[in-house]
């Protein structure tokens, strides 16, 4: 990379960035900033949320295992895991994917210096992130221990020093994960399927160890802190290079009594490993930057040339094929509706399965019906969500919907028909496969076929009552805030709207269908329910309730669409 | 072609009146020039006769159908180009037009037949099969073209249609401008270039904060196309007599300032570099 170097730019472009990203000055609205303060108070208690978990675990590790050490080199390990996943994300959207590496390499600076500033910027992200995910631990673990004030000054300058490993891992990846994102752009159907491997895979993957620890526990009749199981941790924290470095620098003089050579020499290697990744993330990064933002910008690569023949075709197909095309030509849309739409039976199978091991042995087999339900609400919600940018995604050709000869009502039919289609075949399979897994002696019976059948009307009754609420959201209030490639900058209100929606109807039927399978309910000389007994009635009220949600969400869709629609101003 | 009577319009939350009671009638066969400042109520006139944005009064006709109460129909005999050409992108150039003609129910024989002649005549054959993010700014509105016009709209609307593109272009756009009049079609355009606009329309009408403030015929009324700059610059009150006088000098003489001596010299100093240096080539190779 070639060019004069100047910090004054560096710094210029780095207000740039930041005033782009938080100097709106706009004043908004008593409702914004409601709901702005509302997401920050959200965050709030949930890191809140984390931090207590954080503070039991280890108050647990500590009190009940006696693991000190061990303690601070898992929770190094799964930070540092963390901070460099979410590094490289950043780097990737940041440096490689951002829409204005076109529009500043226009600006009289040198990519050396938009390099350096955005630079910056990853690494203030990467260190807000590094301190909130590591400080809750070391805290704790101070807390706990009754460390001295001198300690804590010790957790700062690690977790400082411990921001570089994934700040430099995640700009070494970056490269070749662009490269690789490059030369598959265009391989729509190929990134689909590949993306439906790793989800299930990295899915299959979790949920296999989490089963296989559990049972391990079971097995063995021991408790997280048995003498079995400490060994594994002490083992674990005595390989795990370089993460245990971290953790004897904190402590190792106190708990694993470390001399001060043998910490400066942890020290030394933790240097020196930062410096060799440093300089191969430096130099693989002022190579390769400018090449890679120059070939995303040059769209004739990225973009493909396919010859069609021409055709005349039914006005509610064309409109199918267009709304079907732009979602699995967009990496962004076919991730999160027909990656998950394909790997929800699998997640749904999965899921179900660690949880039917833990609750039915502790509650009894009478909870799988409930427990089925709410699984596959919860993954078919995710799916279904997607309704809610119906708008949204049009972005600016949403002009387009308004000039053409077709009537509202035929439009929304066709997305309505197409989200709400593929959401059902994904139902389908779910209980395909609860269902020939549950049925049999290999899943000790758990679910009857009139349950399986019973869990799969009331999921498609949702699906279709969902898909309608969903794009009523969005028909009501879509947010056309699209980047450069017209796809959304970024999931808009409605969406964690309708997953609140979604995962609270999973919720409560779950729940409802858990518990009365448990409580005998008897109104009048109607019994409801029977302990243990038939849960048929159940699912006749969830399906009555059911329907009547369908009739109200449908009517809230389709009644006066035209002018819902016509009042839509792009 | 297009009756427009009392529209007008006013944006949710602006008390400002957008468009304030426009009337006027189009004519089979005319080229309608639209004209006015930024923010004088073209494009939102134009986007309330497309159906885009709904209007508070006022009716708006397009070959005989009310556009609120037979929207499909009217919609049916209209094209329209808009002038932040926005298209599916992720679509290729032919899938695009082919949706569009799918949606005007265009048979498949006439879309082929169109399709090949207006890429031919925009230039656009290499690209036709590319996806249309890989176009270029003018690219991307001779495409929104070809598909306003695949279905062969007896009215045809362009809101600024000769933005960014290059002249070749702009001529192709005029001439087919031309021909699609010539075959009893209408044509209304924005537009900010008066001396196009005096060339091509048959009438214009100049709108002025939100309201309609002359309408007058161009074609064969040679005083109304000698007065048409002042009458818009009288209008839109931008008129001073000092700018008006440069406005026509700049018009119609040549406004090229005159470079200081030693720049002037310099290019010729650069030429004859280049001369020199064409007979360089086999001296290199030599020495190579």
């Amino acid at each position: 990379m070639k060019g004069e170097f100047s910090f004054q730019s560096v710094r210029t472009l780095f207000k740039l960035d930041l005033l782009s990203r938080f100097g709106s000055t706009h004043k908004r609205g008593v409702k914004y900033r409601i709901m702005q303060y509302s997401n920050y108070l959200f965050f709030v208690a949930i890191y809140a949320l984390l931090v207590v978990g954080i503070f039991y675990l280890t108050k647990m590790f500590v009190n009940e295992g006696n693991l000190r050490l061990e303690f601070l080199t898992l929770a190094a390990t799964i930070t540092l895991a963390i901070a460099t996943a979410i590094s490289t994300g950043t780097v990737i959207k940041n440096l490689y994917q951002n829409g204005d590496n076109e529009m500043l390499l226009r600006f009289p600076v040198s990519g050396k210096e938009i390099l350096v500033a955005k630079t910056i910027y990853c690494y203030l992200h990467n260190l807000i992130v590094c301190l909130l995910l590591m400080l809750p631990f070391y805290i704790s673990f101070g807390v706990v221990t009754h460390a001295r004030v001198g300690d804590y000054f010790a957790y700062i300058a690690v977790t400082l020093l411990s921001t570089l490993l994934p700040f430099f891992i995640a700009n070494i990846i970056a490269v070749p994960v662009m490269k690789l994102m490059n030369v598959v752009k265009n391989q729509f159907l190929l990134v689909l399927i590949l993306t439906i491997a790793a989800i299930c895979g990295i899915f299959v993957f979790y949920l296999t160890s989490l089963n296989t620890f559990l049972n391990y526990l079971r097995r063995e009749g021991q408790t997280l802190f048995s003498s079995g199981t400490i060994y594994h941790f002490k083992q674990f924290a005595q390989n795990a290079y370089p993460f245990n470095f971290y953790a004897e620098l904190i402590n190792g003089r106190l708990y694993g009594g470390l001399s001060s050579g043998q910490l400066a020499l942890r020290f030394l290697y933790l240097f020196l490993i930062n410096a060799a990744l440093g300089v191969i993330a430096y130099f693989v990064t002022t190579r390769e930057y400018y090449k890679t933002i120059l070939y995303g910008i040059e769209t004739e690569k990225a973009s493909f040339k396919k010859s069609i023949k021409d055709k005349q075709r039914p006005v509610a197909w064309a409109l199918f094929r267009r709304e079907f095309y732009l979602i699995l030509r967009s990496f962004n849309y076919s991730f999160q509706y027909f990656a998950m739409a394909c790997a929800a039976p699998v997640m749904v199978f999965f899921c179900n399965r660690l949880a039917a091991s833990m609750g039915a042995e502790s509650l009894g087999a009478q909870i799988m019906p409930g427990l089925t339900l709410m699984v596959i609400i919860i993954f078919v919600t995710i799916v279904v969500s997607f309704a809610s940018t119906c708008i949204s995604r049009e972005g600016n050709c949403f002009y387009h919907t308004k000039i053409i000869p077709v009537s509202y009502m035929t439009q929304t039919l066709v997305k309505f028909a197409l989200y709400s289609g593929v959401a059902s075949i994904s139902v389908a399979l779910c209980c395909m496969v609860s269902g020939i897994y549950y049925t049999t002696d290999a899943g000790g019976h758990a679910l009857s076929a009139m349950d399986v059948g019973s869990i799969f009307c009331i999921c498609e009754i949702l699906v279709i009552s969902l898909t309608s609420l969903y794009m009523l959201l969005d028909i009501k209030s879509p947010t056309f805030n699209v980047g450069g490639d017209g796809e959304l900058v970024s999931a808009n209100k409605n969406v964690a709207l309708a997953m609140i929606v979604g995962i609270a109807v999973a919720i409560l039927y779950g729940v409802f269908a858990m518990v009365f399978s448990f409580i005998p309910v008897k109104v009048g000389s109607w019994q409801i329910t029977t302990f243990g007994g038939d849960i048929g009635n159940i699912y006749l009220i969830l399906a009555i309730v059911s329907l009547i949600l369908l009739g109200a969400s449908l009517s809230a869709l389709f009644v006066n669409l035209n002018k819902k629609y016509q009042n839509i101003i792009p | 072609m297009l009756k427009i009577e009392h529209l007008v319009k006013t944006y949710p939350k602006s008390d400002r009146v957008a468009v304030d009671d426009i009337s006027f009638e189009l004519r089979p066969g005319e080229i309608f020039g639209f004209l006015g400042q930024n923010g004088a109520g073209k494009s939102t006139t134009i986007k309330c006769l497309t159906g885009i944005l709904p209007f508070d009064s006022g009716t708006i006709e397009i070959c005989g159908h009310d556009i609120v109460k037979e929207p499909i129909k009217a919609k049916m005999f209209m094209g329209y180009v808009p002038d932040n050409h926005s298209v599916y992108e992720k679509l290729t150039g032919r899938e695009y037009v082919n949706y569009v003609a799918d949606l005007y129910k265009v048979p498949k024989d006439l879309r082929t037949e169109r399709m090949d002649r207006f890429a031919k005549l925009f230039r656009l054959e290499f690209a036709i099969d590319k996806q249309i993010k890989s176009y270029s700014h003018g690219m991307k509105q001779k495409i929104c073209i070809i598909a306003a016009l695949i279905h062969e709209p007896k009215l045809w609307v362009l809101d600024e249609p000769m933005m960014g593109l290059d002249p070749q272009s702009t001529a192709e756009i005029i001439a087919h401008m031309r021909e699609h009049c010539a075959k009893g079609n209408t044509v209304f355009f924005s537009s900010h270039n008066l001396d196009l606009v005096k060339k091509l329309c048959h009438r214009v009408a100049i709108v002025n904060e939100g309201k309609l403030i002359d309408l007058f015929d161009l074609a064969g009324n040679e005083e109304n196309k000698a007065n048409l700059e002042e009458r818009f610059f009288r209008i839109t009150g931008t008129y001073e007599e000092r700018l008006f006088e440069d406005y026509i000098a700049q018009e119609s003489a040549d406004m090229r300032p005159d470079m200081p001596v030693e720049q002037a010299q310099q290019p010729q100093a650069d030429e004859n570099e280049i001369i020199e240096n064409k007979s360089a080539p086999d001296t290199d190779k030599g020495e190579e």
